[in-house]
């Protein structure tokens, strides 16, 4: 069953227009997150399922009810805020009690719905304390039992881990899961983090200029990007201008870069020859035996160590290359000038209409959503 | 992005608001002001349109005399002002002072004192018989008589100088240290670090405490009507001129009231670019760290900043001494006593509640309009909010006695015959404090996050709940310390009420200043002893409801 859904959307501010042709559907139970860069109407579109924009075209659904008239404050989600917005004057009780007295719960209802939220965020004990006396980690938790308490029909997260430190950052984003997941609720979750936004959702809908990029799971959001943005903006590319050549073999078409010469999966049915290709710096295959595809040689410009992989910028003949080196051991970090040989397999290259930025699939591969 | 709420459409509580707002502006300002501006400009005579008042003004050096008079006394007592305050402020915020906060809240009463008492206590002390001036010349030390210019600059400059050591102290608290760490790193000695960094960032609060300086000595009434003798001012001149002029035209005053206006706007209009031009304060990380003075240096900065606060309390405390002094008539006899006191709530104990009754009543007023206006400025930016918003703040830039003019031309014929009501006056005390108190509100107001209104709709709470369950409660301290800080300025309000009042609507600065006039300084003493113990306990009030000391809320007003 759909729980929320999104029809031909449109929201402007004035003339500049925020949000277009958007189009979604997100299923009972289902986390997810819109990702994108600051700017991008991210926010925006969370914002207009709260109610709080009106949006100039299109509709809002929450369940079978459309929700285009329904004011704010009759919408029934639970929003959780990226500054908190911890009733400052109220205790951490009344802050949780505060929708259900707006209901006008029964007393005890309210009590134990209140004791239920807190232990979920693990907050027990901390009723009768205000929210200057709680860690910026802990209001956040208050927040969340806040929105939960109300039973609202979606939770609706807008940034929420963004004004706390790294290590609690990932604490609180296990723990978000852990908690929509034990209680079935829908979850919009906003966020331009990257690594967050692949670790929580079940799906992504990656946003840029107030468009939907793509929609898919977190692997299909890496593995099989839609277009050159997606590709660029969910982890680390490397980007070359292509030309595309002759066939390479049975699926494979030649493309070649500058003095680079590669076999990638043939883009039938691209009228044009002008093409980008990008792979993924960890897909790089180094000490590759001779008869591999797309050797390439070049010399260590510069390399650094980050932990638990060290990643090594490659001079191959006048471009500039980046790849990984995973788990590296002493000696794996080398120095400047040392030479080099890896070789990309055809698969892990993608290539991308050099215009739109469109991705462009093989017809073989299109279905397999790249290397897996 | 903007911020707004769904809530923004059609028409409710807000949209009334802001339409009250016009009225209020229409009523209340433009209509008195439009009388002046036509005065000013017809014929006192014959009541055609003409230049010949300003022709007047200008032709006579009386009139020119008067106006470089306010000139320069308002430009020397900005100038000490900042002598004053900015040693102050630096020595306070950067080196330990032991009972630097008792200091502050010294020179804030005398901010906040009723603005003659500091004239006529220079006078009993430097009058033409003072005690200080008389005991001199026992000594053989010949001093002139204080009145003129010199008094009133003396007056002014010891009232005055917190705006600029307040402001200013305010700056130097939130410039980020690492700023003045970054220079020192850089290899400057800490005297350049001062002179090249530290100064130019807390410049604009200096000269915008330094702008409300002259603002306050270029409209001031009571002090040079009290210690300026011949030595005319412009708001003293208007004055003058309006109560000969009464029975016809008043011409010249209004003109002088225009002129008046004006010098202030200019300065207003300053000091609104000096402060938003270039804001330097910072998040509050990084604050600096307050350094610890040994030996002669710190001998040396405590009795400086010890010396200018007692100068500023001193006419307060020679104020306080001669309430309890013992007087037969005008003259005081050896001996203490409650005489003084008696004689007021015996003889004009009527005074008193006048006082009381109408600043209460002008801060009810004052406290609930001025937060619903303040709520429209902060939180609906429509074109019409965005008109009234500077039109709210037209107050500002109208002397008190410019006020006083206005109101007895415009509200004492058909339909409004409000001369010698208590209405009138309560009237004057709420605009000319309105401007502080919407701006104040909508201050508050910038700084509580719109997400907790949005929380509160969130959970299924209508605006009107939300607005009273979560915005209210969060504005209370700011609204009543506000509202405090109106009634403490509206009890010691004189320069409007002057040309106001009847004799049933007598308030104390009024009685105060006659009691001066007629030489009876053991009533006068009395009187003001009971305001600025007011005006103590109000601003003991604001200190226990916000947390924040008095200063804090002189600075953001």
């Amino acid at each position: 069953m759909t729980s929320i859904r999104i029809v031909d959307l449109e929201k402007r501010f004035g003339e500049t227009i925020a949000l277009s042709d958007i189009n979604l559907g997100i299923e009972k139970g289902e986390f997810f997150t819109l990702l994108g860069p600051s700017g991008c109407g991210k926010t925006t579109l969370l914002r207009t399922i709260a109610g709080f924009y009106r949006q100039e075209k299109g509709e809002v659904w929450l369940g079978d009810e459309r929700v285009d008239e329904v004011p704010a404050h009759k919408r029934d989600t639970g929003m959780v805020f990226q500054n908190y917005a911890v009733f400052p004057h109220m205790t951490v009780f009344e802050n949780v009690a505060y929708g259900l007295r707006v209901r006008k719960l029964p007393k005890a209802d309210i009590d134990r719905r209140v004791a239920a939220s807190l232990a979920s965020v693990h907050l027990e004990g901390y009723e009768k304390r205000t929210p200057d006396q709680l860690s910026g980690g802990q209001q956040q938790r208050v927040g969340l039992a806040r929105a939960m308490a109300i039973e609202p029909r979606v939770l609706l997260f807008d940034e929420p881990l963004s004004n706390l430190d790294a290590k609690l950052r990932v604490e609180m984003r296990d723990e978000i899961r852990a908690v929509q997941k034990q209680l079935g609720i829908t979850a919009v979750y906003v966020t331009h983090d990257q690594e967050e936004a692949l670790v929580v959702s079940d799906r992504i809908a990656v946003i840029s200029s107030g468009k939907i990029q793509q929609i898919g799971a977190p692997w299909d959001i890496y593995k099989d990007p839609a277009n050159l943005f997606v590709a660029s903006f969910v982890g680390k590319v490397n980007l070359l201008d292509a030309e595309l050549g002759a066939s390479a073999g049975p699926g494979l078409r030649r493309a070649r870069s500058g003095a680079l010469d590669f076999a990638i999966p043939d883009p039938a049915g691209y009228s044009g020859t002008a093409v980008k290709l990008a792979f993924r710096p960890e897909d790089a295959v180094e000490n590759p035996a001779d008869g591999d595809q797309n050797i390439i040689e070049g010399v260590v410009s510069a390399s650094c160590f980050l932990g638990a992989v060290a990643s090594l910028d490659i001079d191959c003949g006048g471009t500039r290359l980046v790849i990984e080196r995973h788990r590296p051991r002493a000696g794996d970090v080398p120095t400047n000038g040392a030479p080099t040989r890896f070789a990309i397999p055809p698969r892990c290259l993608m290539a991308f209409d050099s215009a739109t930025g469109a991705r462009l699939k093989s017809a073989s591969a299109s279905t397999d959503g790249g290397w897996r | 992005m903007s911020r707004q709420t769904s809530t923004q459409r059609g028409v409710d509580l807000w949209t009334f608001v802001t339409l009250g707002g016009f009225a209020l502006v229409a009523a209340f300002l433009v209509y008195p002001l439009a009388d002046i501006f036509r005065y000013s400009f017809t014929d006192k005579v014959t009541g055609a349109l003409s230049f010949s008042n300003w022709v007047e003004f200008l032709s006579k050096p009386y009139y020119i005399k008067a106006f470089l008079h306010s000139m320069f006394v308002a430009i020397a007592t900005t100038f000490f002002a900042v002598l004053l305050g900015v040693p102050l402020a630096f020595f306070t915020t950067r080196f330990r002072i032991r009972g630097s906060s008792a200091l502050n809240t010294v020179a804030v009463l005398a901010l906040l004192s009723p603005p003659f008492i500091g004239a006529y206590s220079w006078i009993t002390m430097l009058g033409r018989n003072g005690f200080l001036r008389t005991a001199l010349a026992s000594i053989g030390i010949q001093l002139p008589p204080i009145y003129g210019a010199l008094g009133i600059i003396l007056a002014d400059s010891l009232q005055y100088y917190p705006f600029v050591s307040l402001m200013t102290a305010g700056a130097l608290t939130t410039i980020d240290r690492s700023l003045e760490e970054a220079s020192e790193n850089l290899g400057a000695s800490s005297v350049r670090t001062f002179f090249r960094v530290t100064l130019p960032l807390v410049l604009p609060s200096v000269t915008g405490g330094a702008l409300i300086s002259f603002m306050m000595s270029l409209s001031n009434f009571g002090t040079p009507m009290i210690i300026g003798g011949n030595y005319l001012v412009l708001p003293t001149l208007a004055y003058n001129l309006f109560t000969s002029e009464i029975a016809e035209r008043p011409g010249m005053a209004s003109t002088v009231s225009l002129i008046l206006m004006l010098c202030a706007a200019i300065v207003i209009g300053l000091q609104q670019s000096a402060s938003s031009r270039r804001k330097y304060a910072s998040m509050l990380v990084n604050r600096p760290m307050q350094k610890k003075l040994k030996g002669p240096v710190s001998v040396l900065a405590h009795a400086i900043c010890y010396a200018i606060v007692a100068l500023s309390a001193l006419p307060l405390a020679v104020v306080v001494f001669f309430s309890f002094k013992n007087t037969k008539g005008p003259v005081f006899v050896p001996g203490f006593g409650l005489e003084s006191y008696r004689q007021i709530f015996f003889d004009v104990p009527k005074t008193v509640t006048n006082s009381l009754l109408y600043s209460f009543a002008a801060v009810v007023l004052i406290a609930i309009i001025g937060t619903l206006l303040g709520f429209v400025i902060a939180r609906r930016r429509t074109l019409a909010v965005r008109v009234l918003d500077p039109l709210l703040m037209i107050p500002y830039i109208i002397p008190g006695t410019v006020l006083g003019i206005g109101y007895i031309v415009a509200f004492n014929r058909k339909p409004f015959l409000l001369a010698g009501t208590a209405t009138i006056i309560i009237m004057t005390y709420f605009i000319r404090r309105l401007p502080y108190s919407v701006r104040s509100a909508a201050s508050i107001l910038k700084q509580i996050d719109p997400a907790l209104e949005e929380a509160g709709i969130n959970l299924g709470s209508p605006p009107g709940r939300t607005f009273r369950t979560v915005t209210m409660p969060l504005m209370k301290a700011g609204i009543v310390s506000g509202a405090i800080m109106s009634w403490v300025t509206s009890m010691n309000e004189l320069s409007a009420s002057i040309l106001l009042y009847v004799g049933r609507t007598m308030t104390m600065p009024i009685k105060v200043y006659l009691s001066v006039l007629d030489g009876f300084f053991g009533t006068a003493s009395a009187m003001s002893t009971i305001l600025l113990l007011v005006t103590g306990i109000a601003l003991y009030a604001v200190n226990r409801w916000t947390g924040k000391s008095g200063e804090s809320i002189v600075v953001s007003s």
